[in-house]
């Protein structure tokens, strides 16, 4: 599943420009509808291809939602897109009356969110999204790691009906999948085995785990299991039981508040199917701030959530174990 | 699947609407009268008389959709499917009850929920402000589609303060969205109290034109008015129409209009009676226009209409089935264009079947005929083209004519009985007090068979025997000298309207009385009743009260 040697980057925001183009091209009940970000979405190229269904509201992100639930009612499968800081940070209310409540065939798909957004600093760093999303009944949070990731899991929320969270990252990233991957909403993929413990991570926070469970198998001889939480919720509860029992220490790593994000799904699936030592790794309720591009990492590391503060993490998790 | 409402039957449905409604709420012991019941007419034009809909196939895939931004208005709203045909009346009983598909605020659940929505729900309101947005949503599929179909949004001026109803307000205009329809219920009032001073609102018809949208304003309980307007919203070409409809929050109860506490209060149990007497006891007031000096029917009209009357009386003499002659068919198509007010034809002619199809064309609203001008056959043949071209039949009577035998088969189909006191012919005749009898007689007969449309009283009324008259169990009053005798013809009409709430009022105050809570309803009704109170002689009652 994982890509062997060769190390190249994409961007999954042009991922999902182009693979919206593709699915367009096959079904013309699908719309899309931005918010003055759709160049930075790279959604319009869909309104190249497909004028006639492709709409910009301007800065209104309530108005961006609840035009994509009138597409909806009226039978399209409507894709809106601006930033996570706005979407749904501007507009829960109608995330969770206009789309939610009625079930509505409408993808959100954001991007900009996280620490990773970097120079734009805290304002547009989304960190409390999967919290929010989560708890709305009947919205589904998927956060692909990478741009095959994100290719598949746009084509799979476009084929399945009702409402869907889909958060890209703004950077270009590595690319971790080879392009058979496959992705199933409600699964996790585990992309390296080990039985010493699990990180379990979602985003751009995969990479960095792939990379601690290296240093740790080398610097420790600890063998970690990696896996991809794409799907946030529905969350893989087997998977996670079976991680529990399996390594016996589970550790997360996402660019989230730790409050109530996949560290949160993930302990609170463990406690209610195979209870083991949990450390979640996120920004520790504190809002985050600019950082240059180049300076990413140490932004990540300031913040704990560098490959050291993952490889650590797992050490410090592994001696709760009762192992 | 469309299909056309006469007037008369579109007032009664609205009525009924409200009569639900209110049950509903009484029965919850909450929700929200006051929105409910401004936007009645609003809802019940729609429904009843503009929109394509069918009520047994509600997914339907031309219909034109209804998006209810104001979601409070919910007991209005599910009253108005109900009685439309979306599901059985009763079932308001369930309203804001556990377990019930009548929720506090409308919800559009997708198939998959266990829960089931109220047929014909498109939107889950109860969050202010979003309706229109979606509507545009909704409004560019449809476009997309191919569609002719429309999108009607009623959205609230306390709404409106909201500021994505703005972000709408510029998207549709973007979108040339011809296809959409805003109705704004200006009733002025909101939680905290009235709107001008929560949030203002106003200029609201400029601000609407200066988001590039097309402006008409109304009267949102004329429903004539409402009609005309959406017809021409019809008409609208590559921009978004918005009916700024005044309206009164709480119309159709006294106590309850214009007052912000009832916007969200239910009445106590014990009132429903009560109320629905009230709601039901709607009168209509009908200048006749050959009455006075002058001869000019333009300004007559005109006066009218300005001084609030309800509708026009027309008196078609021919000098044959009555003494004198009038105008005929081609006068009324000269005044049609000039009033929206419903034009109530009198036809006092022979052989009535002949001409009727040119009172048709006139685009009368309603037609009464006269008894003593035509057989059962003949009567069931007018009443046919009348139905089927949506316009309200009527029979008159003589005042020496009893109700004929052969009209009880067809009364389902006659929306007015016409009872004449004096003998027709000449305007400016003395009432007949033998008539006030009759009045009463027919009225319970009628009722006894089912009856549900107006009895019309012509001839002779005026302000002294007005409660006379509505006590007998007229409510549609025919004044001609009453109205045009004097040269202040919106006095002329305000009196006759106070005669009928003194009428009213005393009716009520006897059924108080009957059901044992006179005093409750003296305490809840007391702003209402001081004006009155020395012509219903309570005066020292009302006093006692403090």
């Amino acid at each position: 599943m994982l890509l062997s040697n060769e190390q190249k980057n994409a961007d999954m925001r042009g991922a999902y420009g182009d693979t919206l183009v593709e699915l367009g091209a096959s079904n013309q009940n699908i719309v899309c509808v931005g918010a003055d970000t759709t160049d930075s979405l790279k959604i319009k190229k869909f309104g190249d291809y497909y004028p006639d269904r492709f709409f910009n509201v301007g800065i209104a992100e309530a108005n961006l939602v609840s035009v994509a639930a009138g597409l909806a009612i009226a039978g399209k499968i409507a894709f809106a897109s601006t930033y996570a800081a706005f979407l749904p940070g501007r507009c829960l209310d109608q995330i969770r009356n206009s789309i939610c409540y009625p079930d509505l065939n409408v993808k959100l798909v954001v991007s900009h969110a996280g620490l990773t957004v970097g120079p734009d600093g805290a304002s547009h760093q989304q960190l409390e999204d999967f919290s929010t999303m989560r708890a709305i009944p009947n919205i589904r949070v998927i956060v692909p790691a990478d741009a095959v990731a994100a290719k598949y899991l746009i084509r799979s929320i476009a084929m399945i009906p009702g409402p869907f969270y889909v958060r890209l990252a703004r950077p270009s990233s590595e690319v971790l999948y080879e392009d058979n991957a496959i992705f199933t909403i409600g699964k996790g993929n585990i992309l390296r085995d080990g039985s010493d413990a699990t990180i379990m991570a979602c985003g751009l926070m995969v990479t960095r785990a792939l990379d601690a469970a290296k240093v740790l198998k080398s610097n420790n001889g600890i063998a970690c299991r990696v896996v991809d939480m794409f799907s946030i919720k529905p969350i893989d509860t087997q998977l996670v039981a079976k991680c529990a029992r399996d390594t016996g220490a589970i550790v997360t790593a996402e660019e989230h508040n730790m409050i109530g994000g996949l560290g949160s799904a993930v302990a609170e699936s463990s406690s209610e199917t195979y209870p083991v030592p949990i450390r979640r790794l996120g920004v520790r309720d504190t809002f985050g701030e600019s950082a240059r591009d180049e300076e990413i990492d140490a932004l990540l590391e300031k913040y704990g959530l560098g490959t050291n503060e993952i490889a650590r993490g797992v050490i410090e998790c592994r001696g709760k174990s009762r192992r | 699947m469309g299909f056309r409402m006469r007037y008369l039957d579109l007032k009664r449905k609205i009525c009924s609407v409200r009569m639900l409604a209110i049950q509903g709420i009484a029965e919850a012991g909450s929700g929200h009268p006051g929105a409910s019941f401004s936007a009645a007419e609003l809802m019940g034009v729609l429904y009843f008389r503009k929109m394509n809909h069918s009520p047994t196939k509600p997914d339907w895939s031309e219909r034109d959709y209804f998006i209810n931004s104001k979601g409070h208005s919910a007991p209005g709203f599910f009253a108005t499917l109900a009685i439309a045909g979306y599901f059985p009346p009763t079932e308001m009983k369930t309203l804001r009850k556990l377990g019930s598909r009548l929720q506090g605020h409308p919800v559009r659940y997708t198939q998959k929920e266990s829960r089931q929505s109220v047929p014909g729900t498109e939107f889950s309101g109860g969050s202010e402000g979003i309706g229109l947005s979606v509507s545009i949503g909704i409004a560019l599929a449809n476009r997309l589609d191919g569609k002719k179909n429309r999108v009607y949004t009623l959205i609230g001026d306390g709404e409106s303060n909201e500021g994505q109803i703005w972000e709408a307000a510029m998207a549709a205009a973007k979108f040339k969205l011809h296809n959409l329809v805003a109705i704004l219920d200006r009733n002025r009032i909101q939680q905290d109290g009235f709107t001008e001073d929560i949030m203002p609102l106003d200029p609201t018809r400029d601000k609407w034109s200066a988001f590039n949208w097309n402006v008409i304003e109304i009267g949102g309980h004329n429903v004539e008015q409402i009609i005309d307007a959406l017809n021409k919203a019809s008409e609208a070409k590559d921009s978004p129409t918005i009916i700024i409809a005044n309206t009164v929050k709480g119309n159709g109860i006294k106590h309850m209009t214009n007052n912000p506490q009832w916007h969200g209060k239910a009445p106590p149990r014990e009132h429903t009676p009560l109320l629905l007497e009230e709601l039901r006891s709607e009168c209509l007031i009908a200048p006749s226009i050959i009455a006075g000096q002058q001869e000019n029917y333009e300004e007559k009209i005109r006066s009218a209409e300005r001084g609030g009357a309800d509708i026009i009386h027309l008196d078609i003499m021919d000098g044959r089935f009555v003494p004198n002659t009038t105008f005929y068919s081609d006068t009324i198509k000269q005044l049609r264009h000039i009033t929206t007010l419903p034009f109530d034809a009198h036809l006092m002619i022979e052989n009535p079947l002949a001409h009727i199809q040119d009172y048709i064309d006139a685009r009368c609203d309603i037609v009464s005929v006269h008894a003593e001008t035509c057989s059962e056959s003949e009567f069931a043949q007018i009443t046919h083209r009348l139905l089927s071209n949506g316009i309200s039949p009527g029979i008159a009577l003589n005042p020496s004519t009893d109700v004929p035998n052969w009209l009880f088969p067809h009364l389902q189909d006659v929306d007015v009985v016409l009872i004449m006191s004096v003998n027709p012919g000449f305007a400016g005749q003395k009432f007949i007090p033998e008539v006030l009898s009759k009045i009463r007689l027919i009225n319970q007969k009628l009722r006894e068979h089912g009856f549900l449309g107006y009895i019309e009283a012509d001839g002779g009324i005026d302000a002294t025997m007005l409660q006379a008259v509505y006590e007998a169990g007229a409510r549609i009053f025919v004044a001609g000298n009453a109205v045009y005798g004097s040269g202040d013809i919106h006095g002329a009409i305000i009196q006759l309207r106070y005669k009928v709430n003194v009428a009213l009022e005393r009716k009520l105050l006897e059924q108080a009385n009957t059901i044992g809570i006179r005093r409750d309803w003296l305490k809840t009704r007391k702003h209402i009743l001081i004006p009155l109170a020395n012509e219903l002689g309570i005066e020292e009652e009302l006093h006692a009260l403090k």
